[in-house]
This record gives C-alpha cells, sequence and structure tokens, in this order.
C-alpha cells in the first residue's frame, strides 16, 4: 500500500514538472532562458560620440552572431563577451546594410542558441522584454540588462527621404519602452512568455514628430539573409541597386506641368499645394481639376506642400494612372489622371 | 485501483496544465489590455494636417498624423491643442472605418489646451468617459492614438502617477506621451476613456508647454469627465480662456503665513469690482480653506472666463464673503483726459468750482467749448470744490467714457455730455504762464530764495537749490529734483539753464550731490527723499508737481527714485537716456507722468524710443522729443523750455 501511494506521488510530481514545460512560460522564466543567448559586443569607437560597443544573439551553436551593421564592426578585432563571461574574438562573416543587418562568427560550440524558425510576431498592446547592452552597463560575466513594455505599433519605417535617416526602410515593430540606447542595437525583443521577435535597431530620430523612435526590425524580415549567410550563399544587394533607390528618391521624373496644373508659387517650406490653375484641354481640366483646390493625397501619400507634391510627381513610373485626392471647399474629391509615357 | 488513480492523476494534471496556462497573472493582464484598447479604439481618429508654420519658439513642428476622440456622435472631435499649434491651413480626420474628412476648427479651451473639430459624419461612436473621483494613483493608464497604423491604434502603457496635476487640470500618467499619442484618449482597465493625452506644465502655458517632457515618463491627461462638461460652451464656437481675478500678492513672502494676503487689486478688475482691498487676507474660495497660495491656485486652475467664484477674505479680523465674476482678459489702468489745466491760484478761498487756465487743443474739453477762465461747477453730477477732486474723479474713467459738465462761462452756466480722450503724447507749443501773486516783503527769518547750500541735518549732507527771487508764500511751486550724471555735478550749467525757467513758470530747482563722485548708488534714495521732504517742510511745493529730471548716466538713478517713491514722484523728465528697470502698474492712486528727450544722432537714441513706446504700451502718459542732428549732450534752450511746459502742466486735468 505505501509503496502503492509512493509510486502515486512520484508520478504527480513528475506530472507536475511536465506541468511547468507544458505551460506558458512566465517572465521570469524566459529571462533565464534568453539572457544566455545575447552577447556583448565591443569594437570600434570611441571618439566624437560614436560608442565603441553594441549587442548581438546567439543564432547557431557554433557561435553565429546576428547585429546591427555599424561603426562597431569596422574593426579587425572585434570582441564578442558570453553572458558567463568567456571572450572571443568575433569576425563578420556577412552583411546586408540595406537592413543594417550583420552577422558576425565567434569559434566556439555548444553554444545556447536561438532557434530563427521558431519566431513569432506580435500585435500591438503585447507585453515585449528587451535585452541589450544599453550603456555598456554589463561587462565580463554579466547579463545584459533586460526590459519591459508592450509593442506599440506595427508599421514601416516611411519611405520618404528625410524622415528616417536610415537605409531600412522595411516594416517594423514600435516598442513602448526605451529600447533604442547607445549599445542597444543588436539586442532582441521577445514576447513575456519567450518567443523571439526581432532584433532591436539603432537610435533614430524620427522627423516627423521629432521624438525618438524605439523599433525593432522583425526576425521574418532578417531570417533568409541570415540562414543565407550562415551556409555562405549569401549575396549583398548591389551596390547599383541601391544607388538606383536612392537615385529615385530625388527623380524628377514628372512635373505638375506635364499634366497641366500650374502650382501656387512655393514660398515658404510649407506652402500647402493650392493648384492656381489648371491649363485648358489637359488631362487636369479633363479630370475636372479647378483652380484653388488644394491637393492633399497623391496615391496614398499625404503631401503637405507643394514641395512634396512635387518629390511625389518626380517618383511616378511612366503609364498607370495617378490618383489624386483634393480638398475643394468643404468636400474632398478624387480624380484619376493618366500618367503620360515618358523615355527615361 | 491504480487504472482508476492514473485516470484521476491525469485529469488533475491536464486541467493544471489548463489552469496554469489560461490564469497565469501576465496573460490575463495582456488580455485585458488589449479588450480595453479594444472598446475604446472606435471613438479614436486620426488627423492629419497641411500647411502651417515651421517653427515657433524653437520648437520644430512635426507633421506627421495625431489623434483626436469622438465627444458627440454629429461629428465633434476633441484633441489636443499642439497638434495645431502650427495653424496648419487645412485638417483631415480620418475615421477607423477608412473614411476622410475635411474638419474646421470650432474653439479652443485654452486653459486645458484643447481643441474642439467639427466633420460632417454622423453616428460617430463618442468615448464613454471614467468617472473622475473613481480614478485611482496606480490604476492602469493606457494611452492610445492612431498615427503609425489606421487600423491599429499604437499603445503606450503606463500607470495613473497622480490627480489633479497642473492645478487641479490634469492627471499624471507614466506612459509615455509624445506627438504620437498627443490629443488620444487614455483609457482605464475597463476600457472607459479617463482623459485626453496632453502636453503641460505646471511652470508655464502655451501649446507647446510642457512637450520637452515627451516620453519623459511624465505626461498628463485632461479628465474626461472635464471635456464633457465643457463641451456644449465650446459648441458654441468661443474659446473658454482661463479665468482672472486681478488681484496680486505681496512677493518675497512665499511659504510665510502672509503669502495670501492682497497686495494690490488691479483698477476696475473683477475682483476691485467685488470689494477686495489691498490688506485683505484670502481664507476660503470656493468653500475650500485657503491658507496657501497653491490653494488658490488649485481651485482657480479649473476655472474659465465668465465663471462666478466665492471668495472669503478676512478684513479687521472678520470674514467678508464676496462675489468675484473671472475675465479672460485684465486691461491695464489708463487714466482719461478731459483737456484743462487748473488755476492754481485760488482768488477766493470760498469759491467753488475749478477754475480754467488753459483748454488743450483738440481735447474733450476743447470740443465742448470749454475756454480759459471758465469754471467747472459739477462733473457728473458732484459738485466741485477743487482741483484735486476733478482730478481724482476723471482718472478713474477710461479714454472713451462719457463725462457730464456744468461750468460757468462769464456768468452764464453752461452743461454738456463729453466723451473723454487720452492723454496727448505731446507738449503744447505755447502755454501762457501763470501769474504769481506778488512777492511780499522778504522776511528777515524768512525763507532762503535765489541760489544756495544747504546741509541735511540727520546725515551731513550737502544739496544745493535754485528758489525764485520773487518768491511768493502765498504762490504754490513745483519742484524739479535734478539728478546729476556721474563725475559731474553740473550745478552751474543747470542753474544757468533753468534760472529764467523755474522764475517763469514757478519752479524751484533741487540739486541733490551724490557722495562719491563716480555717480549715484540706489542706497542714496533715502537722502534724496530726505531733501525733498526738507524742501516740502520749508517752501509751499505743490505735492502734483514734484518731478524727478535725470540726464545721461543720471538717468537711471533718477528711474529708480521715480518707481520708489510713486506717491511722491508725479513725473520723469530724461534727457538722453532710455528708461531703464521695471515699468510698475499703472493705478489710479498713483499717477505718473514721463518726458524722454534724445539726439537723434546719440547712441542711445534707438533704445531711448523704444522705452518710450514701451512706457506708452504700458497705458502711460508719455512725451517723446527727438532732437535732430545732436548727439549725446545736455538739451539746448529750447528743448529745455519745452520740459518746463511739461512741468508747469504736470496737474493738468
Amino acid at each position: 500500500m505505501r509503496m502503492q501511494l509512493v509510486r502515486i506521488l512520484s508520478i504527480i510530481a513528475v506530472l507536475m514538472l511536465g506541468c511547468d514545460f507544458a505551460a506558458a512560460q512566465s517572465s521570469r522564466e524566459t529571462i533565464a532562458s534568453v539572457s544566455p543567448k545575447v552577447v556583448k559586443i565591443f569594437g570600434a569607437g570611441g571618439i566624437k560620440q560614436l560608442y565603441a560597443y553594441s549587442t548581438g544573439f546567439l543564432v547557431s551553436p557554433e557561435g553565429h552572431i546576428v547585429t546591427v551593421w555599424s561603426h562597431v564592426l569596422d574593426s579587425d578585432a572585434v570582441t564578442v563577451v558570453l553572458a558567463d563571461g568567456r571572450k572571443f574574438e568575433g569576425k563578420v562573416v556577412g552583411a546586408e546594410p540595406q537592413l543594417d543587418l550583420a552577422v558576425l562568427k565567434i569559434p566556439a560550440e555548444g553554444l545556447p542558441h536561438f532557434q530563427l524558425a521558431d519566431a513569432s510576431t506580435a500585435s500591438p498592446g503585447a507585453r515585449v522584454l528587451g535585452f541589450s547592452n544599453m550603456f555598456k552597463v554589463a561587462a565580463g560575466d554579466e547579463q545584459v540588462s533586460v526590459l519591459h513594455g508592450v509593442i506599440a505599433a506595427k508599421t514601416t519605417l516611411a519611405a520618404r527621404r528625410g524622415v528616417f535617416e536610415a537605409p531600412y526602410h522595411g516594416p517594423i515593430y514600435v516598442v513602448d519602452a526605451i529600447t533604442n540606447n547607445p549599445g542597444s542595437g543588436g539586442g532582441v525583443l521577445t514576447t513575456w512568455d519567450g518567443r523571439l521577435l526581432g532584433m532591436i535597431g539603432k537610435e533614430l530620430r524620427n522627423a516627423q514628430t521629432n521624438t525618438w523612435l524605439n523599433y525593432v526590425i522583425p526576425i521574418s524580415e532578417l531570417s533568409q539573409p541570415v540562414e543565407e549567410i550562415i551556409a555562405g550563399k549569401f549575396t549583398a544587394r548591389r551596390a547599383a541597386d541601391s544607388e538606383q533607390e536612392i537615385d529615385a528618391a530625388s527623380l524628377d521624373r514628372f512635373r505638375p506641368g506635364d499634366f497641366g496644373i500650374v502650382m501656387l508659387p512655393d514660398v515658404v517650406a510649407r506652402t500647402p499645394a493650392f493648384i492656381e490653375r489648371v491649363t485648358l484641354g489637359s488631362p487636369a481640366a479633363q479630370a475636372g481639376l479647378r483652380p484653388n483646390d488644394l491637393v492633399l493625397f497623391v496615391g496614398e501619400e499625404l503631401v503637405q506642400s507643394v514641395r512634396m507634391l512635387r518629390e511625389e510627381l518626380g517618383r511616378l513610373e511612366s503609364g498607370g494612372q495617378l490618383r489624386l485626392v483634393v480638398r475643394r471647399g468643404d468636400q474632398l474629391v478624387t480624380v484619376e489622371l493618366p500618367i503620360p509615357r515618358k523615355e527615361d | 485501483m491504480m487504472r482508476r488513480v492514473s485516470l484521476m492523476i491525469a485529469c488533475l494534471a491536464s486541467a493544471a496544465v489548463a489552469v496554469a496556462q489560461d490564469q497565469s497573472l501576465e496573460f490575463l493582464e495582456e488580455q485585458a489590455i488589449r479588450e480595453a484598447v479594444a472598446l475604446a479604439e472606435p471613438s479614436l481618429v486620426r488627423i492629419e494636417t497641411v500647411g502651417g508654420l515651421d517653427q515657433a519658439q524653437n520648437v520644430l513642428f512635426g507633421t506627421g498624423p495625431t489623434s483626436g476622440v469622438v465627444v458627440s456622435a454629429d461629428g465633434y472631435i476633441i484633441s489636443s491643442s499642439f497638434n495645431f499649434a502650427a495653424q496648419p491651413a487645412s485638417i483631415l480626420v480620418t475615421l477607423p472605418d477608412e473614411r476622410r474628412f475635411p474638419a474646421k476648427q470650432v474653439a479652443q479651451d485654452k486653459q486645458r489646451m484643447l481643441t474642439l473639430l467639427k466633420i460632417e459624419a454622423d453616428n460617430l461612436k463618442p468615448a464613454v468617459a471614467a468617472a473622475r473621483d473613481e480614478i485611482r494613483v496606480g490604476a492602469w493608464a493606457i494611452a492610445l492614438g492612431r498615427t503609425f497604423d489606421l487600423a491599429n491604434p499604437n499603445v503606450s502603457l503606463g500607470i495613473v502617477s497622480a490627480v489633479n496635476r497642473v492645478w487641479g487640470k490634469a492627471l499624471q500618467i507614466d506612459a509615455k506621451l509624445s506627438p504620437v499619442n498627443y490629443g488620444g484618449p487614455v483609457v482605464d482597465i475597463e476600457g472607459r476613456v479617463m482623459g485626453i493625452s496632453v502636453p503641460l506644465s505646471p511652470q508655464a502655458s502655451g501649446e507647446l508647454a510642457g512637450v520637452e517632457w515627451y516620453d519623459g515618463g511624465i505626461g498628463f491627461a485632461v479628465p474626461m469627465e472635464d471635456v464633457y462638461a465643457v463641451l456644449d460652451r465650446l459648441k458654441e464656437g468661443k474659446d473658454l480662456l482661463p479665468g482672472l481675478m486681478g488681484i496680486t500678492f505681496k512677493t518675497g513672502v512665499l511659504g510665510s503665513p502672509d503669502e495670501t494676503v492682497v497686495d494690490r487689486v488691479r483698477f476696475n478688475s473683477p475682483a476691485f469690482k467685488a470689494g477686495v482691498k489691498s490688506g485683505d487676507r484670502a481664507v476660503e474660495l470656493e468653500g475650500k480653506p485657503v491658507s496657501r497660495l497653491a490653494h488658490l491656485r488649485h481651485v482657480l486652475g479649473r476655472k474659465y472666463a465668465g465663471d462666478a467664484v466665492k471668495l472669503v477674505v478676512e478684513r479687521n479680523n472678520e470674514r467678508q464673503p464676496l462675489d468675484i465674476l473671472l475675465v479672460g482678459e485684465l486691461t491695464p489702468y489708463e487714466s482719461a483726459f478731459l483737456g484743462v489745466l487748473p488755476l492754481r491760484q485760488q482768488l477766493d478761498p470760498n469759491a467753488k468750482g475749478v477754475p480754467i487756465r488753459t483748454v488743450f487743443a483738440e481735447s474733450a474739453a476743447a470740443k465742448a467749448g470749454l475756454q480759459p477762465r471758465d469754471v467747472i461747477l459739477k462733473a457728473n453730477d458732484q459738485e466741485l470744490t477743487s482741483a484735486r477732486q476733478l482730478s481724482d474723479l476723471v482718472s478713474r474713467l477710461r479714454p472713451g467714457e462719457k463725462l457730464n459738465l456744468t461750468w460757468l462761462h462769464e456768468s452764464a452756466e453752461l452743461s454738456g455730455e463729453l466723451m473723454l480722450g487720452s492723454y496727448p503724447d505731446s507738449v503744447p507749443a505755447e502755454l501762457p504762464t501763470e501769474s504769481l501773486p506778488a512777492a511780499g516783503e522778504a522776511a528777515a527769518d524768512g525763507p532762503k530764495t535765489g541760489r544756495f547750500t544747504e546741509t541735511l541735518p540727520a546725515q551731513n549732507r550737502d544739496f544745493w537749490a535754485y528758489v525764485p527771487e520773487k518768491f511768493s508764500p502765498q504762490a504754490s511751486y513745483g519742484l524739479v529734483v535734478w539728478i546729476h550724471p556721474g563725475g559731474d555735478t553740473m550745478d552751474a550749467t543747470i542753474y544757468q539753464s533753468w534760472k529764467t525757467l523755474c522764475d517763469r513758470r514757478g519752479l524751484i530747482l533741487l540739486g541733490p550731490k551724490a557722495e562719491k563722485v563716480g555717480g549715484w548708488t540706489p542706497l542714496e534714495a533715502e537722502y534724496v527723499k530726505d531733501c525733498v521732504t526738507w524742501m516740502k517742510e520749508k517752501y509751499p511745493v505743490d505735492p502734483q508737481r514734484i518731478l524727478l529730471h535725470g540726464y545721461s548716466s543720471g538717468g537711471p538713478f533718477a528711474g529708480h527714485l521715480a518707481f520708489k517713491y510713486r506717491d511722491t514722484f508725479r513725473g520723469l523728465a530724461l534727457a538722453s537716456q532710455p528708461l531703464i528697470g521695471t515699468l510698475p502698474e499703472n493705478e489710479p492712486d498713483l499717477r505718473q507722468q514721463f518726458y524722454l528727450v534724445c539726439g537723434d544722432q546719440d547712441p542711445l537714441f534707438a533704445a531711448a524710443k523704444a522705452t518710450a513706446d514701451g512706457v506708452r504700451a504700458a497705458k502711460y502718459p508719455v512725451v517723446f522729443t527727438p532732437l535732430p542732428g545732436e548727439k549725446h549732450v545736455y538739451p539746448p534752450e529750447d528743448a529745455l523750455d519745452e520740459i518746463a511746459r511739461w512741468a508747469d502742466c504736470l496737474d493738468r486735468i
């Protein structure tokens, strides 16, 4: 009878232990399992406000580390310090500057690491934890700093020139926590129950709101390039491609005159995009545009000034339709004009 | 038996797993937050603006989208005034269902920095307000905006840090507030809107105050209940302004029990009309006991112009309840001007009325037809016995107000209703002097005349003076107190220049001397006052016509004296020097007039002119005379003659 009782109790105990593994992780458990996978990186910098440290996280047992592409890696001697204090020399094995991404390798094995394929997504309001060596507070065998907060929003880093001084223009999580500090770039964001979400980005200022942005690049954007880099099959996007992209932003392909629109003179920085007059018989006239219409949207983009209108028109592709939303008195009117064919 | 036990254990285990998964506090809180957002978000709109200023007050205006909250199903939306500080040309509102509308600004609440917009839309979902007195410090506070993504509101999570901040106007929360959510709702864990997030600062006001604290862990939200309380007034289209009383409290006693004692009550302000007096101690406002200035500000912080408040003051150990109707703007005091210079000699001491010596051109009196030698008998139904009485009466009226006058013209009694004007900013080119009574025999022990030096007994300090030789004790004399520049008392020059003027205009000249050759120090103010007192005791000095005259580096000390002893000095005449120092508030009991003269080639000319404009803007009577072609010199004879004429009509009404 007693043996049976002992057996029953031990079965219960085992099952209870099993329960712990089956239930959602608590944030305490998340911190315990994530911290060993995050590393501290020290490299180039230390002069003129450029800090010489950043963060990274392990994605393979042999020591591949994902981090931000930054000036810190501009050194022959990049030192990586693990959570247990072990130091290694890190080598950059691949980078994709368009994604602010770099992959390092340290000579090690059997290291705790993230499985990028297991990464997850989250929506606004989800509670998150951020791990990074902000302000290089952690040294030696100290674990990196942990922050908590929620996902504020999921959006794209605006493509318009001048809003963000960053090469990356893809989807991001905006975080309601001050995650982006000196040295935080390359850190990791997870949900409170341990699901990997993304890599913490660099310090960035939003020119539209004049505030600092705390953002994280989702793993979904990074996993394929990282895999290719690790497999040795990666080719960075050609410099020529990126140059073309930059050129596109300052292109002058089309002008208001091409559609028969004459704008009010651009006197101050934010002169609203009022139409002064419309050329007789032009596509604008045929579409029904009138003097004093205020052009508000070119496609989906809000144009807040004549200057912005010119930029948007400059970026149009030949052929297809141009959709404008104008304000006429108290009404919003949508018109469509054909975009003329032009030779590049 | 074992099978049953194993089954039971298996059930227990899976139940435990289920419990562990669904009931962990972190998970439940996350769910609750998501649900609260979902309940509030149908009332959250996106606002975009087009055009406007680039920057103001060293703050660059952002151009990104901002947020607003629906407060009325027929299309009224409330947002933070910060979002419109750039004065945009066009405002667009996008609803959660993606419909876009142009919006009009209806009105602003300038006390809580909110703006009400209107769009032509119907069946919108107004926000549900949380009861203000149920909001507790430590409760979840979720700040929402619709700036990044139209479909999903952006979320910032924090707690309520304090209630009744910024003088009772706002809740304080630690969620990150910034332009990404200004104007949006701050929601409690049940999805009700506690407040609208706005930048605010207890130390400053204006649309941009408090923005420097963005994302700093300190943010403010105007309670939604308060917004709904004033919504009907805002819908009428009139801006709501902070309510003002018009009381100044003693400065320099902050922290002491005297900080609630009234120092000055602005003339014609709501407090003045209610009967608040200098020296009253405020003890209760709107039923709340007041023992610190902060208590007063807390009650007033939520009151608007047009609100009536009950103030209780303690006067002579008695409680006086007073009803005050708050206003939005306190207008500075400005005295009306009738346009007459009264005769100073009363030939018949029993005669009634105010005899006129001169009527100023284009004044109210001139337009009514008053003439020299007329006698004003009644003003606004008051029988006049002295010029002082008429002066006090007129000084309590404002330019543009009506005055009923009855006057005697060559034995005929005339009446009229005059519209009063303002003090002219020039001196008449000609001013006939008033003939002084004949000088009698100079008594042997009578007061000295001519130029002399005197020593003040108490302080053992000298001054010089000039009394017109044909001095008559029956006349009343103006007193010109000459403040010399540093390094040069200029007695000889002044005596030469002013002797004839004093004789002609009945002025006594007083020349105190600085102790140190280098110049005056503010500590010598008492000495100068003592000189004036000595003069007043020995000679018939007219208290209405004591003025200070300073040149160059003597100017600042003259200004210091004028503001320190406002009840003594009626006028300040500065030559080649701008007015330095803070101008005190003009009031009917301490009326002062100013005169500035400066060469237009003098490097100080622009500054002197600017200070004259400043004095004019503060509604004091001021005359500014440029001297063409002159540099930094003491004014020549004809310019001095103008100063003397100005001194001669300091008691004009």
